[in-house]
């Protein structure tokens, strides 16, 4: 167990080359998670992200998990996961002090991520223009649920109902049932995921020539950007498409097994390594085997396919996948993922021994790259680099933040 | 003006198939790199024939079919054989002069192909190669394939989603580990990219679609780190809001989401709903009493919305600023009033496909024009432009190529729309399709 350091002394002269973004500075104005989950990344990857919050600390702050179910501001699961090495300053933008801070701040910044409501930095003077005009080759990336435009731009939201809006949720859950919205925070991560890619590459479009941009990120566009056969089925063919539950066919779906649930996802061209691999000797029969007459006999298929898994151990599936060369998994929990020899074998996860949150051990990177490392620091407390960004850097008297702390604006 | 395309100048040799890597590329292709999509004449991208005619009509239906025009738009398409030793001499004079390689294959296929970092790196010793298995390039499940579905199961996500009151963990409705890994592979081309332009070095990526995944989940781990506790399932249903479901509304299978988050929301909700009586007790007054009473408050609810259309309940509650979402199905999106006002969708057509419609952009420049330049290239279509073009071959050489089956514009051994109806070799899909 290793505890970390903060972020900032982990960047030397001798290391920079070994981390893609450093010297990339990001001012992350943005709260909850896909914004701070695409700073997670960048930061993580060698930028120092600078997250700007309201002196009451960002909304992440005020969700769990907590240790004991405690809730404390500096032990928030879901922001320790989010912020991890980027330093933290608070202002009030509400405030004139706030707004002139971030105005003196922006001119350093090689991207600013935001999540405003549209238009709400334009009505406090800071909109793109005003931000982006000191540096031209600046990136703003902007997120919201509906886009900058449109009719809906400034509707409220949460993440249920943008997802429902997106067309994912219709076609999950059980077709008896409702459709259902994706585990935990799915829907906002997958936006995050996006945020991340959108502004590596505006970044790196800005750098090669010469030019930065505004990037308009939708939430809800970049989920209906993975609705696969069944929106262009659609459009192409007239589809319409029902929720298909855990059973898209029955050798594609979800089963319960002994120990929990397992699942295959064969296509007609893994049928046959898959029947070998289950050896009943029924599925060897045309009736099965021919993927015209297996469809007709799915629920026949299917009453066979529950009977095998009721038998069966999630690892003893997924060894079967493994030898047999045929997509089968199984469902794993978090405490399988922490447990798993693939993942620890691969340095997936961090350690860190929290001096408030006790032992944690999460994932620490995406990929693994020959050239590149990841930084793994700690989640700043609130207004922890105050200091360091408005006296060292913007050059603030350190008599004056006593006075802009009285003023609310930090 | 467009602002310029932030990947201009940047070819990407894409050997990816399906949908997590292909996603990906497309990523690449829509940002201005020249993706460069490159196919065996006999074991093509089997997302071009997936959907037998005639969910992907046209004659030359691998051509045709939406779900390969899906995440191919925008690429260009060569055909080589890479198990043909003169195939894979021109793949390196392809690598040679690109900037990024991406594929998806099985762990122990690149190997079997020859296509190792030491290959590679002979070819072009600034190459990006992104390789994204399944379950990455080490390890005891490095050659575990990993399908969409399987590496959803696998991430821990799947054990989160269900309805709650039966323990049953839900798949998602796509085949979400896809693009998720798709995105996680555009990023870690990205990041490289970024890099070698500092450094001139170029990099092999071993991405793990798994653990892209993986890392999507956070607050799970945390919990787990915290309180030892598995999540539960919370169906639609939220840790502290209330309302916070999916009701049913008039029609078949119609639902309309809605989320309180204040007490200044409910009583918009409140008004709505055209003040009910049942609204004013006590067991709704805040915030707490409605999460602890929400299952008869969701009876309530549901009484008004089934009532009513999803449209109607959805304008009801906008104009009283509560956050409401119809459940949308592919139809409706295609009838959206604000996706149409911001031009998310783009007509795309075929020769021998009618007009349709196809997302653009996922997200976009506030100054870009329409993301689609080009729809999915037909099987082969750039071999002259590629093989010729760039690499320099003649006429003679390609056809010479084409007669030994290591370049072809028609997948070997695949009948065309008629020559299967005439032999009666219509292939059924691989589910059912209502």
């Amino acid at each position: 167990m290793t505890t970390l350091p903060d972020p900032t002394p982990l960047l030397t002269d001798a290391n920079v080359d070994t981390y893609p973004l450093a010297g990339v500075r990001v001012i992350e104005l943005a709260q909850g998670i896909a914004g701070p989950y695409a700073g997670k990344w960048l930061a993580a990857l060698g930028a120092d992200v600078i997250k700007v919050e309201p002196p009451w600390g960002e909304s992440a702050r005020a969700f769990g998990p907590w240790p004991q179910d405690d809730p404390h501001d500096e032990t928030s699961g879901l922001f320790l996961y989010l912020n991890p090495s980027k330093r933290g300053i608070t202002l009030n933008l509400e405030t004139s002090d706030g707004r002139q801070i971030l105005r003196e701040l922006a001119p350093s910044a090689d991207l600013i991520v935001e999540s405003f409501a549209p238009g709400y930095l334009e009505s406090i003077g800071l909109g793109a223009d005003i931000l982006r005009a000191g540096k031209p080759e600046q990136v703003m990336l902007s997120l919201s649920a509906f886009g900058q435009d449109g009719p809906w731009a400034d509707l409220p939201w949460t993440e249920l109902t943008v997802f429902a809006l997106s067309g994912q949720m219709s076609l999950t859950g059980e077709p008896d049932r409702p459709p259902l919205k994706n585990g935990g925070s799915q829907p906002s991560y997958q936006a995050g995921l996006n945020a991340l890619c959108a502004g590596l590459a505006a970044y790196y479009g800005a750098q090669v020539h010469g030019a930065g941009t505004h990037i308009d990120l939708a939430l809800r566009e970049t989920y209906s950007s993975m609705l696969e056969l069944f929106a262009s089925g659609q459009s192409s063919m007239g589809l319409e498409f029902p929720r298909r539950g855990n059973k898209v066919s029955a050798v594609w779906g979800i089963y319960p097994c002994v120990d929990g649930y397992a699942g295959l996802c064969c296509l007609p061209r893994n049928y046959d390594r898959m029947a070998e691999a289950l050896a009943i000797p029924e599925l060897k029969e045309p009736k099965f085997a021919d993927p015209a007459q297996r469809l007709e006999n799915e629920d026949e298929l299917q009453a066979i396919m529950y009977g095998w898994f009721a038998g069966k151990t999630r690892e003893e599936v997924h060894q079967l996948g493994l030898q047999h060369q045929f997509p089968a998994g199984f469902v794993a929990t978090v405490q399988d993922l922490v447990e798993s020899e693939q993942l620890n074998g691969r340095d997936f996860f961090l350690e860190d021994d929290h001096p408030r949150a006790g032992k944690l051990k999460f994932p620490r990177r995406l990929w693994r790259g020959s050239e590149h490392d990841w930084i793994n620091g700690r989640a700043p407390e609130l207004g922890q680099h105050n200091v360091d960004i408005l006296h060292h850097e913007l050059g603030y008297e350190m008599e004056d933040l006593p006075r802009l702390r009285e003023l609310d604006a930090i | 003006m467009p602002s310029k395309r932030p990947l201009e100048g940047v070819r990407v040799a894409d050997l990816t198939a399906m949908w997590a890597g292909p996603y990906a590329t497309m990523l690449l292709a829509d940002l201005g790199a020249e993706v460069v999509k490159i196919e065996s004449p006999k074991a093509w991208d089997n997302i071009r024939t997936l959907l037998p005619p005639p969910m992907s009509p046209g004659e030359e239906w691998w051509n045709t079919a939406h779900y390969f025009h899906e995440y191919n738009r925008n690429k260009k398409s060569v055909t080589l054989d890479l198990a043909d030793p003169t195939g894979k001499d021109l793949f390196g004079r392809i690598v040679a002069q690109s900037d990024i390689v991406i594929e998806n294959f099985r762990t122990d296929v690149p190997a079997k192909l020859g296509l190792t970092d030491e290959w590679f790196r002979a070819q072009n010793e600034q190459i990006i190669v992104v390789g994204m298995a399944g379950f990455g390039k080490t390890g005891p499940d490095a050659n575990a394939m990993g399908y969409g579905p399987i590496i959803e199961q696998m991430s821990g996500m799947t054990a989160l989603s269900g309805y709650g009151d039966d323990g049953i963990p839900i798949k998602t409705g796509i085949s979400y580990g896809d693009p998720i890994a798709g995105l996680g592979a555009a990023a870690a081309a990205l990041t490289a990219l970024i890099q070698r332009r500092k450094t001139g070095k170029g990099q092999y990526i071993d991405l793990s679609q798994r653990e892209i995944m993986t890392a999507q989940i956070g607050e799970a781990f945390l919990d787990w780190n915290m309180n030892e506790r598995l999540q539960p399932h919370w169906g639609n249903g939220h840790d502290w809001m209330a309302p916070h479901n999916a009701y049913r509304c008039q029609g078949e299978d119609e639902w309309v989401a809605i989320a309180v988050r204040t007490d200044q929301e409910w009583d918009g909700l409140v008004r709505a709903m055209g003040s009910p009586d049942w609204a004013g007790e006590d067991a709704y007054s805040d915030q707490i009493y409605r999460w602890d009473n929400r299952d008869v408050l969701d009876t309530q609810l549901s009484a008004w919305t089934a009532g009513l259309s999803k449209e109607a309940v959805f304008d009801a509650c906008c104009a009283e600023r509560v956050p409401c979402g119809p459940v949308l199905s592919m139809a409706n999106l295609f009838d959206d009033e604000q996706l149409a006002a911001r031009g998310f969708y783009e007509e795309v057509s075929h020769p021998q496909h009618k007009t349709w419609l196809v997302h653009g952009w996922a997200w976009r420049a506030t100054d870009a024009g329409p993301c689609i330049a080009s729809v999915a290239p037909n099987f082969g279509q750039h071999n002259e432009e590629i093989l010729g073009g760039l690499l320099g071959l003649e006429q003679a050489e390609l056809d010479r190529l084409a007669g030994a089956g290591i370049i072809a514009d028609r997948p070997l051994g695949q009948l065309t729309l008629s020559e299967l109806e005439a032999a009666g070799a219509l292939a059924p899909p691989p589910f059912k399709l209502d």
